[in-house]
């Protein structure tokens, strides 16, 4: 639902990742964060077009 | 020429701003009325769920 | 005790506050013994250049309703906390945006766009937009600038108080008018409500947190006896600002969160998202997604009065 309400707000979905993550699995926390780093890289910086009046 | 200037008008609901114009006389040469106001309902509700304009439009007027 | 020089505006407002004042009926002649009301557009027949050329802070009490999104709102704000000793933002627009912050979630030239050139009505076939200053045969006619974003009165000038509702009450506004009467106002920054969440003043029967479906509200008649959110009505008062008497949940309609996030809570639409969420009962992915879907406007329901105090404040377009 978060998705759903940050796309209205002009926030891609890609920007907002979930995911369960042991304290064990420390090559899959790894693996998400590199995969969640590229994603955004590939997106650029959020344009936040609240400054000004 | 000489203005006049009515700002705000008062006693009804709106905002609203008057601009006379007199000229050499004193007479009215011409009044502008301009209202300083938009909020943009008629853009804003577009895509919002039918059922709540009656819960969103009548903040178009409160009186 | 001299009377007290009293002023109310209007911003971007919808003189509903301004009547919600008229509304305390004959209690009105308690505020003329009270007050002088030396401004107020609605009702009596002040001009901007009175209030000019009052000396500074000689104004005791002004209530501001309406949101800030014009220069000349600006302006005004700015002026009238220069020639008061109290400003209370009055109503939800000057506390936490209103419905007009609604307009964050378009641009200014969709506005203008949709309102002068594109509505139906309009007879308008030069796409003649207004303008800021306009040259005409006699001389110059100005207009303020209307700004891209919508704000509350506090993002503009501090405020000493701040009395929430579309509109307040007759209740709360009395208690206004009493503390002034009584010189017992309350701390500076003071909320003028409850402390607690709508749910505290609500008589419905609350049994079990748990839904399996959200109705949109012409789906379902609810029965007036048991919690709407219960119901799978979407009501907003989980994490509202209580102090409103329930009127709404009275008319047997779902809370729209008007008196905004309760003590404690900086973005009543997350914490919305949060308390709607946990309370829905999923089996997998699903069930998850059919939640969502179920959602109609997250956004414009959990917003919406409260953009302009949002973390977000508005649609935030892809390209600069």
């Amino acid at each position: 639902m978060l998705k759903k309400m940050l796309g209205q707000f002009g926030v891609d979905e890609k920007r907002l990742r979930l995911d369960w993550v042991s304290a064990s699995e420390g090559d899959r926390f790894a693996s998400i964060v590199n995969d969640m780093t590229e994603e955004i890289r590939a997106l650029g910086p959020f344009n936040r077009s609240d400054g000004g009046k | 020429m000489k203005k006049v200037s009515i700002d705000p008008i008062t006693r009804l609901e709106g905002h609203g701003k008057i601009e006379i114009f007199l000229n050499d006389n004193g007479d009215v040469a011409n009044t502008y009325f301009q209202i300083p106001e938009l909020r943009g309902f008629e853009k804003f509700c577009e895509g919002r769920p039918v059922e709540e304009m009656p819960r969103i439009v009548p903040r178009i007027c409160g009186v | 005790m001299p009377k007290l020089k009293l002023a109310l505006y209007w911003a971007g407002a919808c003189g509903g506050c301004d009547v919600a004042v008229l509304d305390v009926n004959e209690k009105i002649l308690d505020v003329a013994n009270l007050a002088d009301i030396v401004f107020w557009p609605i009702a009596l027949d002040f001009k901007y250049h009175h209030v000019e050329a009052m000396p500074d802070k000689s104004i005791d009490v002004c209530l501001f309703n309406g949101c800030v999104r014009s220069s000349e709102q600006e302006h005004i704000a700015k002026m009238l906390r220069a020639k008061s000793k109290v400003l209370v933002a009055f109503g939800s627009c000057a506390c936490f945006g209103g419905i007009p912050a609604l307009a964050n979630f378009t641009t200014r030239a969709e506005i203008m766009e949709r309102a002068y050139i594109e509505a139906p009505s309009n007879e308008n076939p030069e796409k003649t937009l207004p303008q800021t200053k306009v040259k005409v045969a006699e001389g110059e006619i100005t207009l303020p600038e209307l700004y891209e974003n919508v704000y509350t009165l506090a993002q503009v000038v501090p405020v000493e108080y701040y009395v929430p509702g579309c509109p307040p009450t007759v209740d709360l506004i009395l208690k206004v008018v009493n503390a002034l009467a009584t010189n017992s106002l309350p701390p500076v920054g003071a909320v003028v409500a409850s402390e607690k969440t709508l749910c505290a003043e609500c008589d419905r029967k609350k049994e079990n947190k748990k839904i399996t479906r959200i109705y949109r509200t012409h789906e379902i008649i609810p029965d007036p006896s048991k919690c709407l959110l219960e119901q799978g009505l979407l009501c907003m008062g989980a994490a509202t600002r209580g102090g409103c008497g329930a009127l709404c949940i009275k008319a047997n309609i779902p809370c729209r969160g008007c008196f905004g996030p309760p003590p404690g809570v900086a973005d009543q639409g997350a914490k919305l998202v949060s308390s709607i969420a946990s309370i829905y009962e999923t089996d997998g992915k699903d069930d998850i997604q059919k939640m969502v879907n179920e959602v109609a406007d997250p956004a414009g329901t959990f917003y919406r009065f409260g953009m302009s105090t949002s973390m977000l404040r508005r649609k935030h377009s892809r390209k600069r």
